[in-house]
């Protein structure tokens, strides 16, 4: 029995509790079909490995915080001293002071650039599906397309993305984040909610009280009994979505290992302070028990939006902050966060089945600007990648002395792509189908992963 | 050799069936090194069928003037005239050529030749050296829009080492592109090209700069500027640019293009179009700062009857463009909705209200001819017309109480909804927005300057706004997408440089014009003339009202947006989907699906003053709004030519008040938030009964709200409401309070049937008018009746009639608008 407590149960009008309807593996009270891994041909199997993406919106600037060049020109170094690590030879900046104590678990790729317009938006589209877009077609982030192919683990959703979606950046272009041409039954599962509010819980996942598993059924029958006229709605994508979505969404509120992942409150106190007390901490946390129930991506935004918070966009002036900033306000939960993150998924035995990877739209401008800030530069930027298959403690790839450019193994977004998915078992030239069927391989044929980090 | 034999049965037939034809039609060379390329083209009735320049062989009546190359590049050998043949097996086609200017000295301009040879190549775009900050230390303007300081860049700056004249090969700017030394950008020019050829040629002619007297480019042409394809054909594209001097040039190796629709068109580097899908795709050229565009159509059929066209009803003009776009796709249009589908559409698309049972049951009843268009007279007099368009306003303006005190909030939404409820004129309403002085609680239109205090905000919400445009990325350096510059931004910024603000009495805020006051262009440090965008600039120390002569230009009749960008605006809102997607996405490089249309519906507007009435008015009565949602065979796909009515959810604000009137159950309002999610706050100022779409503010607290994409009114974009169906909304359905607690209040429909007695067979009767509009079918009613029986037999009935009406709310057809 899958009994979580042993609370009194209280009798409700239709015979039945409102804890069989939590308990009983209500899927076959709704009458819904077994879970969709086995639809998907058997692929999935639990050693799979899983990832956690901390997107870090805004772009941080790679200079101040892992490609640091003490022997630049001022107005290029920045203020920051850096300093050793775990790993001999690798230094970073001094404001990662914890992340310093785990460098040996991640490494640092050093020459991430791309070559399209220098906007937040292109860089999002490429770090979360490997391409840019264009003329209309939409790829899916990397989530989606692992979930699309492995389907979900028991009754819990594939990929989820904490704690909401990136919102405005500047263009209105899309910022990958959904599953494009796969369609919407495999986007993410979206949280929209903030894991360290006080009274945090997913919004309501839970049926009242007064719906029981008879009533819930019978709703199931009535709703059905609506015709319209079906092809019409048939043929819409969206009305068919909400049909989906209403499936999903039973799947949730009658699954215990669903309910239980998302409940932060059985975190021991102390846990979710080594995290920080802070909404990414809180999400990153949440990140760890989603994969530990089950969940195979989790995307987690740093943030949603540079426009009205205080982000990694450091531009200096209004509204954006500059380096001073930056370094008081957001790296320190960053630095908590993180190294929280990796020495909690190592204790419990779960790195070396998860990869981690920490990364940005792109890097900033080398010479810092009369504001005090720095400005975007897709040329040249550093991101973190570690746990699963990933071997840490390297650096791969390095910039030229000023940080402009790549000095040394360049490596585009299609190929930290071609890495994820090679490090989560996936097939390169596995095709997917496309918009209007046209197969898409996974990453541009040729395209490969970066071979030093695994 | 099957696909060969094949291909020789085939190919004869098509080269006799079109007429081929040689683009472009006129030519002339000017200059010792003027060439052009020709097409050779299949045409059939008006429309370019297919490329056959490679099957064509070419001759030129007087070698000596000119000369033709295998491909179909003519080429400038002296002056005088010739006639170039082409031949394509029996067929020939004929242009006549003129060359002049053979013997006038020649050189490379940097301005029309070295600039698009750089701007080709990439060297000054936005992630190279166009970048703010430049790259490797070199800095070009983003794509060229400044050619005296690039060429000062590229000759003196880095003590000229950028330059050797003596040795050209061994200039940087040679020796780098071509990857002859290290460069961070890698290999972008081949050093056997005509690009290596026109650096090196400029450099030994002594690195001439632009001049105040060059020719300046006037105007681009494409070669065809449309045409009609099947997938797996590709053609050619060629650009020809016009200059101030009359003199033209082929100029296709160093235009870029883009496809709007790749899954229709994609295009190559070259300019070479390669048809994929169905559907129609725009060709956008873009070379020095002009943007000119090529219409590839691949019709979904040939084979549709062409009375099906000719016989669908046509009540106004829309519809003859519409079926003039879907004959041409070969689109069969769907046939025209039920009236029972018609009246509930109608009611929430205009009004966003269901039509009560009553009115359902007098409309179906009706038997005059016209009932249709009387009941869209009526509903555009309706209060809740007013509360719909002033809720839409709203969004736009940004009225919420996340940035103006409620007091303003008020003022400023009461201004908008008196508009709407007067139909004031669309530029009248702009330009008293625009213009507006005083105290912005006795004139609400002020708050727009004081909500959007900053005058960055001001000119960007505006461009939105009123233009259907973002300017946001030239605030800080030239557009990366569209042709606006930093400067422009910043001349358009000024014309709100000299607004005011002061305190006022109890917090109010006293707008007004001053005599003084500049918008600084930060990187020049001064201020630029006043200009509105491509708008006249009015020189620095003109005493006129700078915001008069914004709203001067922006409603002049043949201002080029302004109609155009509301006009998209209320399509969407009726069609479900822009002429131009985004609605507020207009730019020249995403060009609209009907373009006719597009024209004919802003001209009509603009005649009609600018009544948005008439325009709401218009498109309800067309044939194409009245069609069923129902495909066709043959439209299954269409998603933008409106050969169907494109079926859509319901907004958060619509369904809400939709779930209050079938419950019979209003909602309450009763917190507002606070510190952007944080808190809630308890508010008194919405009595029960009021619904969403009267609200006049973004922040009043409801999770449904949220769940179901209400926009947040921080940016006036249109992206901020959501429209996807998202399984939170489905948890929130099920388990939320909102259904739920209607069903279960007292006062509720469900509670009144207990009342009256009603019996399961009238209750699910009722239910289906009030709800979807329509009488259940016999077996929705069969099935009903029998889940009704069990669920009596199983608990209380209150609770079985709650699941009911739970089922028909929750259900596709009740949720979406078709």
């Amino acid at each position: 029995m899958l009994r979580l407590d042993a609370a009194a149960s209280k009798p409700l009008c239709d015979g039945h509790t409102r804890r069989d309807f939590l308990h009983a593996g209500a899927l076959s009270l709704l009458g819904l079909t077994l879970p969709d891994f086995l639809r998907a041909g058997g692929e999935s199997s639990d050693s799979d490995v899983n990832c956690i993406m901390l997107f870090l919106l805004g772009g941080p600037s790679h200079l101040d915080t892992w490609d640091p060049k003490p022997d630049a020109p001022a107005e290029v170094r920045g203020p920051f001293q850096s300093v050793a690590t775990r790993v001999p030879g690798i230094r970073i900046t001094e404001i990662f002071p914890r992340l310093a104590g785990h460098m040996d678990k991640v490494s640092l790729v050093r020459s991430v650039y791309h070559t399209a317009t220098a906007v937040h938006d292109t860089g999002h589209q490429m770090m979360q599906t490997g391409r840019l877009f264009s003329g209309g077609v939409e790829h899916p982030h990397l989530g989606c397309t692992l979930g699309y192919l492995k389907g979900r683990r028991g009754e819990i959703p594939a990929h989820v993305l904490i704690p909401r979606p990136m919102g405005r950046t500047g263009g209105n272009m899309p910022h990958g984040q959904t599953a494009g041409y796969l369609g919407k039954s495999h986007d993410p599962f979206v949280l929209n909610a903030d894991p360290s509010a006080k009274d945090f819980k997913v919004p309501d996942l839970l049926p009242p009280d007064y719906i029981g598993a008879a009533r819930a059924r019978r709703r199931q029958s009535m709703r059905a009994a609506v015709e319209g006229t079906l092809e019409a709605f048939e043929r819409n994508a969206g009305s068919k979505q909400l049909d989906d979505n209403f499936e999903l969404a039973y799947r949730l509120m009658s699954s215990r290992q669903a309910r239980e992942a998302f409940d932060l409150s059985r975190e021991p106190q102390k846990v979710r302070e080594r995290y920080g007390l802070t909404r990414f901490g809180q999400s990153c946390l949440l990140a760890r028990r989603l994969i530990e129930r089950g969940v195979r991506f989790v995307t987690v935004n740093m943030f949603e939006t540079v426009f009205d918070e205080i982000t990694w966009d450091i531009h200096g002036s209004r509204p954006f902050t500059d380096i001073a900033e930056m370094s008081r306000l957001v790296a320190p939960d960053f630095d908590l966060a993180f190294s929280a993150l990796l020495e909690d998924l190592h204790q419990r035995g779960l790195l070396s089945n998860t990869m981690v990877t920490a990364m940005g739209e792109f890097g900033r401008t080398p010479k810092i600007n009369p504001a005090g800030g720095r400005d975007h530069h897709p040329g040249v930027w550093t991101i973190l990648m570690g746990g699963g298959p990933i071997r840490g403690g390297q650096v791969v790839g390095e910039s030229d002395a000023l940080g402009y450019i790549p000095k040394t193994r360049p490596v585009t977004p299609a190929e930290v792509a071609a890495s994820l998915f090679h490090g989560l078992g996936l097939d390169l030239e596995k095709e997917l189908p496309g918009p209007q069927g046209r197969p898409i391989p996974l990453v541009d044929y040729g395209v490969k992963p970066i071979r030093e980090l695994f | 050799m099957l696909r060969i034999c094949l291909l020789l049965l085939v190919w004869p037939t098509f080269a006799w069936s079109a007429t081929p034809r040689i683009l472009p039609e006129k030519v002339t060379l000017t200059g010792p090194r003027a060439s052009q390329r020709l097409l050779v083209v299949a045409q059939d009735g008006a429309d370019i069928v297919a490329d056959r320049t490679s099957q064509a062989t070419f001759s030129s009546s007087a070698p000596s003037v000119v000369a033709v190359e295998a491909g179909g590049t003519l080429r400038a050998v002296g002056d005088g005239s010739a006639v170039i043949t082409a031949r394509l097996g029996e067929q020939a086609a004929t242009i006549a050529v003129q060359v002049v200017g053979t013997r006038e000295p020649f050189a490379w301009s940097f301005r029309n030749h070295v600039t698009p040879v750089l701007t080709r190549a990439a060297c000054n775009s936005g992630a190279c050296h166009g970048a703010l900050a430049g790259k490797g230390g070199l800095k070009l303007s983003l794509r060229g829009y400044d050619v005296d300081s690039d060429h000062f860049v590229l000759t003196r700056q880095a003590l000229g080492r950028r330059i050797d004249r003596e040795a050209p090969e061994k200039s940087l700017l040679l020796l780098k592109p071509t990857m002859t030394v290290a460069h961070g950008g890698g290999q972008k020019l081949d050093i056997d090209s005509l690009e290596y050829q026109v650096i090196a040629d400029w450099i030994a002619e002594g690195t001439p700069g632009p001049r105040a007297e060059d020719p300046r480019l006037t105007r681009l042409e494409v070669f065809p500027r449309s045409a009609r394809l099947q997938p797996r054909d590709s053609l050619q594209l060629l650009v020809r640019a016009w200059y101030s001097d009359g003199r033209s040039e082929d100029v296709t190796r160093w235009a870029k293009f883009v496809s709007s629709e790749e899954l229709v068109a994609n295009v190559n580097l070259e300019g070479r179009v390669s048809v994929v899908g169905h559907g129609e795709a725009g060709v956008s050229v873009l070379f020095g700062n002009l943007v000119a565009s090529a219409t590839i159509t691949s019709p979904y059929s040939t084979k549709i009857d062409p009375k099906r066209f000719a016989d669908a009803p046509r009540h106004n003009f829309i519809d003859e463009l519409v079926l003039k776009k879907l004959e041409r796709l070969g689109l069969p249009p769907s046939p025209g909705c039920s009236d029972a589908e018609f009246i509930r559409r109608v009611y929430l698309d205009t009004a966003g209200i269901l039509p009560t049972p009553e009115e359902t049951r007098a409309f179906l009843a009706d038997r005059t001819a016209d009932k249709r268009a009387k009941l869209i007279d009526r509903l555009l007099e309706r209060p809740e017309f007013v509360d719909y368009w002033a809720y839409k306003w709203s969004d736009l303006l940004l009225i919420t109480t996340r940035k103006l005190p409620q007091s303003a909030v008020w003022a400023f939404y009461q201004h908008v909804r008196q508009s709407v409820a007067d139909n004031k004129p669309w530029n009248r309403f702009a330009e008293e927005l625009l213009t507006a002085s005083g105290g912005n609680l006795q004139n609400g239109a002020a708050n727009y300057f004081v909500l959007h205090k900053d005058i960055t905000e001001l000119t960007e919400a505006t461009a939105v706004t009123f233009l259907g445009m973002s300017l946001t990325c030239a605030r800080c350096h030239n557009h990366p997408l569209e042709r606006w510059t930093q400067d422009q931004y910043w001349q358009m910024a000024n014309l709100f440089g000299r607004v005011g603000l002061k305190s006022g009495d109890r917090g109010a805020v006293l707008v007004q014009s001053q005599p003084t006051g500049e918008a600084i262009h930060p990187r020049l440090g001064t201020p630029l003339p006043p200009a509105p965008l491509d708008g006249k600039p009015l020189p620095l120390d003109s005493p006129l009202d700078r915001r008069r002569y914004l709203a001067d230009w922006l409603t002049a009749p043949d201002n080029p947006y302004f109609a155009k960008a509301l006009v998209n605006r209320v399509w969407r809102n009726y069609l479900g989907r822009g002429l131009v997607e985004a609605e507020d996405d207009l730019r020249e490089t995403n060009p609209p699906t009907n373009a006719e249309l597009f024209d004919a519906l802003a001209r009509d507007f603009i005649k009609h003053g600018y009544d948005v009435k008439h325009l709401i008015r218009t498109i309800l009565n067309s044939a194409t709004y009245q069609r069923s949602s129902s495909p066709v065979p043959g439209n299954e796909a269409d998603d933008r030519f409106f050969s169907r009515y494109r079926m859509r959810r319901l907004s958060a604000e619509v369904l809400l008040d939709a779930y209050s009137q079938v419950t019979g159950v209003p909602t309450p309002f009763t917190h507002l938030v606070t510190n952007a999610r944080d808190s809630e706050t308890p508010y008194g100022g919405f009595p029960l009964g009021t619904r969403a779409l009267q609200l006049p503010d973004s922040l009043v607290a409801s999770r449904f709200l949220d769940a179901f994409g209400r926009p947040e009114r921080a940016n006036p974009c249109s992206c901020e409401r959501t429209e996807d169906a998202s399984v939170g909304q489905a948890l929130h359905l099920n388990n939320g309070k909102t259904l739920n607690d209607k069903l279960r209040d007292k006062n509720s429909i469900v509670s009144k049937w207990l009342v009256e007695k009603r019996s399961d067979e009238e209750a699910i009767q009722r239910l289906y008018l009030s709800a979807l509009c329509r009488e259940p079918t016999a077996k929705e009613r069969a099935t009903f009746l029998k889940l009704m029986q069990a669920a009596e037999a199983e608990g209380s009935r209150r609770e079985a009639l709650e699941d009911l009406v739970w089922a028909v709310l929750t259900s596709r057809e009740f949720i979406f608008n078709k």
